[in-house]
C-alpha cells in the first residue's frame, strides 16, 4: 500500500510539472505577448522592449521557464493586472470557498444519487425506475446556467424561499454562517452530479447483480438488503469513485457558471472577471491550480480504487 | 435406497412443517414433477418462453449422494438451483413441488427460503473465482452464514470459520482468514466456497459443476474432499455435471437429464454398465475414452438438442435417435422400471438390450491395431530445437534492470511433428502448452531456440516470407466465438485469410468459401449469416474451415473441444479426423484433456511448469508412463470408462510400473515466475531427490527409441509385473 502510494504520487508529480510547462508555453501565446496584454495596444516598441527587459522575457525560453518556475516554488505567480493583488493572494482567499461549494454539492450529490440508483437497479423496468431515468435525463440535459435561472425564479421570486445571492462573507466561516444563501448555488450544481452518477450508480449495481458472487451470497440465505449493503454497495462503488476524479475538471467550469450567476466570491468568478478583463496572470494562475487539481483528483482516484479493491493494492 | 417412481397424482394439502420427525423411510429431499419456464427474448427481441424443465421428479434419501449429468441446456443445474429458489431471472416454477424434509419449497416464501439457504442446504457453484465477492476478506465470507442462521458472536463466527477452513484443507487458515478471493489460486478459491456451503453443517450440499473450472490435478482433489466431508458430516450431495468421468465414482445414484426431463435413473455401476435409455447409451459411446487407441471414428449424436421453447411432441431424443420410431416422435415415453425393485427406471419405447453391450470397451487396444504412424523422420514439418520463452513480470520502463522478474513460461522444448500426424500437447492450465502453440505458429518469437518450419528458420524470415508462410500454419481456437469478429457474416470471415493472402480473385474465393462450408459440414447458406447465429459446435466447425481456408498443412488446434458437449465434441473430433485423412493434415493438439488427446493424437508430448517431461507414441506413454507426473495424471484423471466387472475404474490404469511414485497428484503447481531448481516437478515428486534439486534432467529413452522422459528415475516397468 506504501509502495503504491509512493508510486502514485511519484507519477502526480511528472504530471504537475508537464502542467507547469503548459502553462509557461500559454503564458508566451498571449496576444501580442505580455508586455502588449499589460501596456495596451497603444504602447511604443521602445516600452514594450523595456517592459520585456525588465520581466526577462528577452531571454531564451529555457532560461525563462527557469525563472518562472523558480517563481512558483515561492508562490510567486504574479499580480494581477486589474485588482492590483498577487495573483498568489487572491487563489488562497478564493480557493477554499469554491471547494467549500463543490465540496457540499458533490457530498449532496453522492448521498442522494448512490441511493436512488440502487433503488433504480432493485426496481428496473418498474414504474419508479422510468420516472427517475427521465428525471435524470432532464436534468442531465438542463444546461447550468438555465437550471440557475429557474431555481431562482422559483425559489428566490416566486416563493422566496431562498436568496438569489450567495453569501458575500470574507471567511468559509461566515459563508457558512448563512446556510440559506449556499441552498440554491449548491443545489444547482448538485442537480447535474446526481444525474449523472445515479445513472452510473444504476448500472454498475445491476452488472454486480448479475454477478455470481451475489447469487453466492443469496445461497448463503441473505436477504435482498443485506446482499445490497453488504455485498453489492462496495464493488459498485469502485467504477463510481473513478467517475469522480475524472469529473472534476468539469465540476470546475461548473463552478464558473454557478458562482457568476449567483455572484458567489470564489475562484469561478474570480476567474469569469478576470476573463473580461484580459487579467492574464490571473486566468493562467487559475488555470494552474485547475490543473493541479485535476492530477490530485485522479491520485485520489487512485486511492479510492486502492481502498475499494483489494485487487488493485496487490498488483501495484 | 428410496424407490424412484414415476411421479403420480400429487395429494395436496399442507406440507408438514420443517422440523417436524420425519418417519425413517422418507426421502430428505423430494422432487415432483416440476415444471419450470424461463421467460426471456430472443434475437429477434420477441418475447419467449423456453420450458426448461418438465415434469422432473427426483428422490434422495438422508446422507445419498445423487448425480445430476446431461449437456448444457438440458436442466441439470435449474433442477439444483430450483431447490433453493435461486433461479435465474425470468425463471418461474409453474407446476410441481420440492419438499424438503417436507416443506414445499417450491412455493415458500422468500423468509422460508433464505432460513434454509445456507444452513440445511449449501451450494457450491462452478467459478471458484466469481462466486466469491471480490472485495471481502474470505474469513468474513466464510463465516457469513454462520452470523446469519447461528446468531453467534463474531469471535465464534471466526473460531468456527477458521475450523472450517482447516477441515476443507487449506492451509494456515488463521493467517489465510485475512485474504481476498484474489490471492489465493483456483484449488484453493473451490476449498474456500466448499467451506462457506458447509460451515452451518448442511444436511444437503448441492455441488453444480464443482470443478469444471478446475485443472485435473485439482478437480481430483476437490471431488476427493467433498466425498470425505460428506461422510464425515453424513450429508446428503447433489453433484451437478456435464462430465460423467467426474460422476463415475463420486456419487450413489445418477439422473441422467436431456432436454427438461429425466431421460434414466439408475445406480451408478448399474447405469454405466447397462444404461437402457437410448440417449445414455449413445452419451456414452461418444466418450472419447471408449475409442481411445483404435482407429474407429466415435460414435456422434446427429444433430442438436431441441430448443425448449415449444414442448415437444413424442420422445425428446427420437430426431437424433438412431432407433426411433413413428411411436417415439408421437408419444412421451413414461419412465419404466428396469427391474423389480425399481431403483433403475429409464423412459425409453425402445431401450437398449443390457446383453448386447460390447464387453470392455474402456481397455484400449494395443498400439499395433493403429494405423502405421504416419511419415517417417524425412517428412519433419515442424521442428522445435530447446525452444524457450520468458514474460518479463510487472515490467515498466523505470522498472530497474535487477529488479526485473521473468517468467518461464516455456523452458527448453524440443519437439518435432511429421507430415501427417496428430503431435498432442496434454497439460494443466500455466503449463506453457498455448504459448508453445502461438511459438509454433510464429505469433510469438521464442526467446531462445528455433522453430523450424519445413526446414526454414522462422527467426530468419523477413517479413514478406514470414507472411508467406502464415499460409502453412492456422491456428483453431477454444472459443471461435470470440475468435470471430461478431459484426462481420460468416462468408466475410472466410474469405478473409484469402484476401490477405491474394488467393484468386472474388470469384475463386467465393468457390472456396463454399468449398469449406462443405467440407466441415456446415450448409452454403451460412456465409450470410453471422456468428452468433450458431451454436458452439458449429462455430467451432467455422473455425476449422477458417483454419483451412488457406489449406495449411499444420493446424495448432488449442482446446478446440473443450468447451463443447459431449456429443458435439464427438462430432468435431471425427471431423478432425476426417479431414486429416483427406488432407495429409499435421496437427499440433493441445489440451488438457487426457481422453481426447489420447483418442486423437499419434504421438504426445507431457508438459510440467513450461517443460516437456514425456513425449512418445499415444498409446505407449498412457500405457506405460515413464514420468512421475505423467502417471500421477493418469491416475488423477477421473474416466467414465467402467470396466465389465461394474466397478468404475481409474482412467487407463497404466498396465504395468512399479507402484513406488503412482499414485495421484497432491500439492499445486509452483509458480512460473519462480520455478524449482533441477527438475521443476521435483515439488510434488515423491521419487525425487537431491540430485533432482541440482540437476535438469536429460531427455533419456529407457523404453525403446521413440519414447522420450526427462526424469531421473523414470519408472521403467519391471519385467513380469505386467498386467
Amino acid at each position: 500500500m506504501t509502495r503504491f502510494l509512493l508510486k502514485r504520487t511519484g507519477q502526480a508529480l511528472v504530471v504537475l510539472f508537464l502542467v507547469s510547462l503548459i502553462v509557461f508555453v500559454l503564458l508566451h501565446q498571449l496576444p501580442g505577448g505580455p508586455a502588449r496584454a499589460i501596456l495596451g495596444p497603444k504602447a511604443t516598441p521602445e516600452a514594450i522592449a523595456h517592459f520585456n527587459h525588465l520581466q526577462g522575457y528577452d531571454r531564451s525560453l529555457p532560461v525563462q521557464y527557469g525563472m518562472y518556475l523558480k517563481r512558483l516554488v515561492t508562490g510567486d505567480l504574479g499580480e494581477s493586472y486589474k485588482l492590483n493583488q498577487p495573483v498568489f493572494a487572491l487563489l488562497t482567499e478564493r480557493l477554499p470557498k469554491t471547494l467549500l461549494l463543490t465540496g457540499l454539492s458533490v457530498v449532496l450529490a453522492a448521498l442522494l444519487a448512490i441511493p436512488l440508483g440502487i433503488l433504480q437497479a432493485v426496481r428496473r423496468g418498474r414504474l419508479s425506475d422510468y420516472v427517475l431515468t427521465g428525471a435524470a435525463f432532464v436534468a442531465y440535459a438542463t444546461p447550468v446556467f438555465f437550471l440557475g435561472l429557474v431555481l431562482i425564479l422559483g425559489f428566490a421570486q416566486q416563493w422566496p424561499l431562498f436568496p438569489a445571492e450567495a453569501p458575500q462573507a470574507e471567511s468559509v466561516g461566515g459563508i457558512l454562517a448563512e446556510p440559506a444563501g449556499l441552498v440554491l448555488p449548491v443545489v444547482t450544481m448538485a442537480l447535474g452530479i446526481i444525474a449523472m452518477f445515479s445513472r452510473y450508480m444504476r448500472s454498475a449495481v445491476l452488472d454486480n447483480l448479475g454477478e455470481d458472487y451475489v447469487r453466492t451470497a443469496r445461497s448463503k440465505g441473505q436477504s435482498q438488503v443485506r446482499v445490497l449493503a453488504r455485498h453489492v454497495l462496495r464493488n459498485a462503488l469502485i467504477p463510481l469513485a473513478g467517475l469522480l476524479g475524472l469529473y472534476l475538471p468539469t465540476l470546475f467550469s461548473g463552478t464558473l457558471v454557478v458562482e457568476s450567476m449567483f455572484n458567489y466570491p470564489g475562484m469561478g468568478l474570480l476567474f469569469w472577471n478576470a476573463a473580461q478583463s484580459n487579467d492574464f496572470p490571473v486566468l493562467l494562475g487559475v488555470t494552474l491550480v485547475v490543473g493541479v487539481a485535476t492530477v490530485l483528483g485522479s491520485l485520489l482516484t487512485d486511492l479510492a480504487y486502492a481502498v475499494l479493491d483489494p485487487r488493485i493494492r496487490s498488483v501495484s | 435406497m428410496p424407490t424412484t417412481q414415476p411421479p403420480g397424482p400429487v395429494p395436496s394439502g399442507e406440507s408438514p412443517l420443517s422440523g417436524e420427525p420425519l418417519p425413517a423411510h422418507e426421502p430428505l429431499l423430494s422432487v415432483e414433477d416440476l415444471h419450470l419456464s424461463i421467460a426471456g427474448r430472443d434475437r429477434a427481441g420477441a418475447e419467449r418462453t423456453v420450458h426448461a424443465l418438465d415434469g422432473v421428479s427426483l428422490r434422495l434419501a438422508p446422507g445419498e449422494a445423487l448425480g445430476l449429468v446431461g449437456e448444457s441446456g438440458s436442466g441439470k443445474t435449474m433442477t439444483a438451483l430450483s431447490v433453493l429458489g435461486l433461479l435465474p431471472p425470468g425463471a418461474r416454477v409453474t407446476s410441481g413441488r420440492v419438499l424438503l424434509e417436507g416443506t414445499d419449497l417450491a412455493a415458500a416464501p422468500d423468509q422460508v427460503l433464505r432460513r434454509i439457504r445456507g444452513e440445511a442446504v449449501g451450494v457450491v457453484f462452478q467459478d471458484p473465482l466469481s462466486s466469491l465477492n471480490p472485495t471481502m476478506t474470505i474469513g468474513a465470507q466464510v463465516a457469513e452464514p454462520l452470523l446469519l442462521h447461528r446468531g453467534v458472536s463474531r469471535a465464534e463466527a471466526r473460531e468456527r470459520a477458521v475450523e472450517t477452513l482447516r477441515l476443507v484443507g487449506l492451509g494456515q487458515p488463521g493467517e489465510r482468514m485475512r485474504n481476498y478471493p484474489h490471492q489465493l489460486s483456483g484449488g484453493m478459491r473451490q476449498r474456500v466456497a466448499i467451506a462457506m456451503a458447509l460451515v452451518c453443517e448442511p444436511k444437503l450440499l448441492i455441488a453444480d459443476e464443482p470443478t469444471t473450472a478446475l485443472d485435473v490435478t485439482t478437480q481430483h482433489q476437490i471431488l476427493e474432499l467433498i466425498g470425505e466431508l460428506r461422510e464425515r458430516l453424513g450429508m446428503a450431495l447433489i453433484l451437478v455435471s456435464h462430465d460423467l468421468g467426474v460422476i463415475a465414482r463420486r456419487v450413489d445414484r445418477v439422473a441422467v437429464m436431456y432436454a427438461g426431463k429425466v431421460a434414466e435413473q439408475a445406480p451408478v455401476a448399474r447405469l454405466f454398465t447397462s444404461p437402457r435409455h437410448r440417449y445414455t447409451q449413445a452419451l456414452f459411446d461418444a466418450l472419447p475414452e471408449r475409442a481411445a487407441g483404435t482407429s474407429r471414428p466415435l460414435a456422434t449424436i446427429p444433430g442438436l438438442p431441441p430448443s425448449l421453447t415449444r414442448r415437444p411432441a413424442g420422445c425428446r431424443f427420437a430426431p437424433r435417435c438412431a432407433y426411433a420410431t413413428d411411436v417415439c416422435r408421437t408419444e412421451e415415453p413414461a419412465p419404466r422400471p428396469a427391474d423389480d425393485e425399481g431403483v433403475h427406471t429409464y423412459a425409453c419405447f425402445h431401450p437398449a438390450d443390457p446383453a448386447a453391450r460390447p464387453a470392455a470397451p474402456g481397455e484400449a487396444r494395443p498400439a499395433e491395431d493403429a494405423p502405421a504412424s504416419p511419415g517417417t523422420d524425412a517428412d519433419v514439418l515442424l521442428d522445435l530445437d530447446d525452444v524457450r520463452r520468458e514474460y518479463p513480470l510487472h515490467s515498466s520502463p523505470f522498472t530497474r534492470r535487477r529488479d526485473r522478474r521473468l517468467v518461464s513460461a516455456v523452458a527448453g522444448v524440443s519437439l518435432t511433428v511429421r507430415r501427417g500426424e496428430t503431435f498432442g500437447i496434454v497439460g494443466e492450465s500455466g503449463c506453457g502448452k498455448s504459448t508453445l502453440g502461438r511459438l509454433a505458429v510464429g505469433m510469438e518469437k521464442p526467446t531462445g531456440g528455433s522453430v523450424r518450419f519445413e526446414g526454414d528458420d522462422l527467426a530468419t524470415l523477413d517479413r514478406a516470407h514470414l507472411r508467406a508462410h502464415r499460409r502453412r500454419v492456422q491456428l483453431m481456437f477454444q472459443d471461435s466465438y470470440a475468435a470471430m469478429d461478431p459484426r462481420m457474416r460468416v462468408g466475410a470471415i472466410l474469405r478473409e485469410p484469402l484476401v490477405v493472402q491474394g488467393v484468386g480473385d472474388r470469384a475463386a474465393q467465393e468457390e472456396r468459401v463454399r468449398g469449406l462450408l462443405d467440407e466441415v459440414g456446415l450448409e452454403r447458406g451460412a456465409v450470410h449469416r453471422y456468428p452468433h447465429e450458431f451454436s458452439g459446435g458449429q462455430r467451432q466447425r467455422l473455425g476449422l474451415a477458417r483454419a483451412l481456408a488457406l489449406a495449411p498443412s499444420l493446424v495448432v488446434a488449442d482446446e478446440p473441444v473443450s468447451a463443447l458437449d459431449v456429443s458435439v465434441q464427438a462430432q468435431i473430433l471425427n471431423l478432425m479426423r476426417d479431414l486429416q485423412r483427406e488432407k495429409g493434415l499435421s496437427y499440433l493438439f493441445i489440451s488438457h484433456d487426457l481422453a481426447v488427446v489420447r483418442y486423437l493424437a499419434d504421438r504426445v508430448g507431457v508438459m510440467y511448469l513450461g517443460s516437456l517431461v514425456e513425449t512418445g507414441p499415444a498409446a505407449e506413454v498412457f500405457a506405460r508412463p515413464l514420468h512421475p507426473y505423467t502417471r500421477g495424471l493418469l491416475e488423477t484423471a477421473d474416466s467414465a470408462v467402467v470396466d465389465s466387472a461394474g466397478e468404475t475404474a481409474v482412467d487407463g490404469a497404466p498396465e504395468a510400473g512399479p507402484a513406488e511414485g503412482a499414485g495421484p497428484l497432491a500439492g499445486e503447481t509452483p509458480s512460473a515466475a519462480d520455478p524449482p531448481s533441477g527438475c521443476r516437478f521435483r515439488t510434488r515428486c515423491p521419487l525425487a531427490t537431491e540430485l533432482c534439486a541440482t540437476t535438469p534432467p536429460e531427455p533419456t529413452a529407457p523404453a525403446g527409441e521413440g519414447h522420450l522422459v526427462r526424469c531421473h528415475f523414470p519408472l521403467v516397468p519391471v519385467a513380469g509385473s505386467a498386467g
